[in-house]
């Protein structure tokens, strides 16, 4: 790209945490010296919604009517929109709560209290605009913004990821949680990227990565596996929903496993 | 006919608020802090799920300060579980949380407070005409994050803290090197401190304030505590926190108001900690508070802003003794089992911009009850009395320059915005 890249950095409701780690690496100083931030309110006092970018990161999963507006103007200004993080891809943690209606979580937090704002359940963003690229994690790696911005500087198109953090973390020789431990490891179905940074240091994972494009990922050959390890339907279903509440086969491959078996 | 003044989207903090001050013929009628930020109801989704997932999520609610939430959500669980972890454990534990510290401290202090005092909009274009403090805003805040890596697998969302300690603890010589990193940035700290000691506290937004802070385990300036303290001499066990700090919704916010014995505004923060234990530091942030006392009065918010450097000097030289110790009896397990059995157990911690309460009830193994406050949500109506205040003696002022003064008061709570709208259950 000719000049000055454009960017803006744009949140939705989230924790903050996907700017965090952007705003954080020192090598972003020398990849900003290559950009105009038009936008960007986490440091910039001169930040604007409205201007036109080529890059539109995007953070957090659209929880209010005022979010729905916001990410549909954003991608009316933006060249190439980036949803970045577990809540703007996936829906975020907040999204666990979907089997849950909207009034009951309202009445838990607020009781019978009115707000003038208008809340709904959190949805990943590309529930309401395209979206050109993801960058996956809860937060992502730096290396996940330093490829991907990289790339788009030099005017490529980075690839996005199709193997699971199982890999990663069989090649540094881990041993594994899931079979050695009995623990309920996520590894097997999750994005890879984070150098099985959990698994790592004996945690289970908990898919912040959230898992593959489901042609891949194969929540029923887990479920089996939990299944076998003596975890019912239910706590399956809930720790694959931790980062995956949305996953339109999720429910369906898990509930697979538990038929055949009765 | 006056037109409100208000700023859409605050820069420069954690999470989306705005502010809104209204003008009539006797000056100012109304000032609101605006949280936009999405609910996000941690304390209900939370309810239900095993115990150890739950755990997993609540540092979500914010990336500032998520260490600080994995901490205190884990001893409310033990509490809850009637676990004590060893002496070891919650010495690194402290470690971890003073990681955060001074990561948070740093950051706020020089990317997000430091550009109005020169003049600029953002951080990044400070780099020419001040190196120097960008360079040392990342040193202080990369020895905070790296500290998080090594004990907490990660700077943001730790998950190697578990129930009973660590999933796996750093070896020997990686703790030596924490201490040796720790010494060459206490310079840095100290550097800040005089730095932030030339700014200028405004006047203005001067007046009484009622200050919590927990009072220390140990007699020590720290983290953890069993009773929290009040400024005007009332001490309190955590677990009777309901009957002293009373929240309530208000219309223009996701995030509930905080009122102590019901009505009165209050403040958490590193100010509201020198306020009340002040007397427990010790090292070269004592003889910095000796020197620099005048400068430290807890009538005004802005002062928060020199008490978080001070802190930086502190922390990290209390971050050495708890290494020293940790060493002095190495090798040490990482963790040991807990049974899980039910429960209620509080915890209330000091998160870098003030008090954080975690309560959670355990039943079956997973969460009965969860409560949380964060700092952002205790001093919101304090937050909003201090912006009243700046907003009167300057409503004659360019709107411009009025949004400037009412951000800067804003900005030195050092709110965390996100972590404001888990918002609790009444």
């Amino acid at each position: 790209m000719a000049g000055k890249i454009r960017i803006g950095f744009y949140a939705l409701t989230s924790c903050y945490g996907c700017q965090l780690q952007f705003a954080m690496m020192d090598e972003i100083i020398q990849l900003l010296n290559k950009a105009n931030i038009e936008c960007w309110f986490m440091i910039d006092r001169d930040s604007d919604e409205d201007r036109d970018v080529d890059i539109a990161f995007i953070e957090g999963s659209v929880s209010t009517e005022e979010e729905v507006e916001l990410v549909k103007k954003v991608r009316e200004k933006a060249k190439i929109v980036i949803a970045v993080g577990s809540c703007a891809v996936h829906g975020g943690v907040q999204s666990w709560a979907n089997d849950k209606k909207l009034e009951e979580l309202w009445k838990t937090v607020y009781g019978d209290a009115k707000v003038k704002f208008q809340p709904k359940m959190a949805e990943p963003v590309e529930k309401y605009i395209k979206v050109d690229y993801k960058i996956y994690g809860c937060p992502p790696e730096k290396k996940d913004f330093l490829y991907a911005l990289g790339t788009f500087l030099v005017g490529s198109w980075p690839e996005d990821i199709d193997y699971p953090v199982c890999l990663e973390c069989r090649l540094k020789g881990n041993p594994c949680i899931l079979i050695e431990k009995g623990e309920p490891c996520l590894g097997p179905v999750t994005v890879a990227g984070c150098d099985a940074r959990c698994p790592s240091y004996g945690i289970a994972c908990i898919g912040c990565r959230g898992a593959i494009s489901y042609d891949v990922a194969w929540f029923d050959s887990l479920a089996m596996t939990f299944k076998e390890k003596g975890l019912t339907k239910e706590e399956i279903l809930e720790r694959m929903k931790i980062f995956n509440a949305h996953n339109p086969k999720l429910e369906e491959m898990v509930n697979k496993i538990f038929e055949e078996g009765e | 006919m006056y037109i409100p003044i208000t700023v859409d989207h605050i820069a420069r903090v954690e999470g989306k608020g705005g502010i809104e001050i209204v003008m009539g013929d006797e000056g100012v009628t109304e000032v609101k802090l605006n949280i936009i930020e999405g609910p996000r109801f941690f304390e209900a989704i939370t309810i239900g799920k095993k115990l150890e997932e739950a755990l997993a999520v609540y540092p979500r609610i914010c990336s500032f300060c998520s260490a600080a939430h994995k901490l205190t959500a884990l001893e409310a669980a033990e509490k809850a579980v009637g676990f004590t972890p060893r002496e070891e454990i919650q010495a690194l534990r402290e470690v971890l949380y003073i990681g955060d510290m001074i990561e948070s401290h740093a950051l706020h202090l020089y990317l997000l407070v430091l550009p109005d005092y020169l003049g600029y909009s953002n951080p990044l274009s400070m780099i020419d005409e001040y190196k120097k403090e960008i360079e040392i805003a990342l040193k202080l805040k990369n020895l905070g994050s790296w500290m998080m890596d090594v004990l907490g697998s990660r700077a943001i969302h730790q998950e190697n803290a578990i129930l009973g300690g660590f999933g796996k603890l750093p070896d020997k010589t990686t703790l030596e090197e924490m201490k040796e990193k720790l010494k060459e940035a206490l310079p840095l700290a100290e550097y800040t401190f005089e730095l932030f000691a030339k700014m200028k506290q405004y006047k203005e937004v001067e007046g009484p304030i009622i200050h919590m802070a927990v009072k220390p385990r140990g007699d020590v300036y720290g983290i953890y505590g069993d009773y929290i303290k009040v400024s005007d001499g009332f001490k309190f066990p955590v677990e009777e926190y309901k009957k002293h700090i009373v929240e309530r919704v208000v219309e223009h916010s996701f995030a509930n108001h905080s009122f102590y014995n019901g009505e009165r505004p209050f403040m958490v923060s590193a100010i509201s900690r020198i306020a009340n234990n002040a007397e427990l530091l010790y090292g070269r942030a004592k003889e910095l508070y000796s020197q620099y006392r005048d400068l430290l009065q807890p009538t005004n918010p802005f002062t928060n802003n020199l008490a978080q450097a001070l802190e930086l000097v502190y922390f990290i030289e209390r971050a050495i003794d708890l290494i020293d110790e940790t060493l002095a009896k190495w090798p040490i397990r990482p963790k040991d089992e807990v049974g899980i059995r039910d429960g209620r157990g509080v915890s209330f911690t000091e998160a870098p911009r003030g008090l954080l309460v975690y309560t959670l009830e355990i039943k079956d193994g997973r969460v009965a009850y969860a409560d949380i406050i964060t700092p952002t949500a205790m001093n919101l109506a304090m937050m909003e009395h201090h912006v009243r205040m700046m907003a009167e003696k300057h409503s004659n002022d360019e709107p411009e320059q009025l949004k400037l003064l009412a951000e800067m008061v804003v900005r030195a709570y050092d709110p965390c915005i996100s972590c404001s709208v888990h918002v609790a259950r009444l």
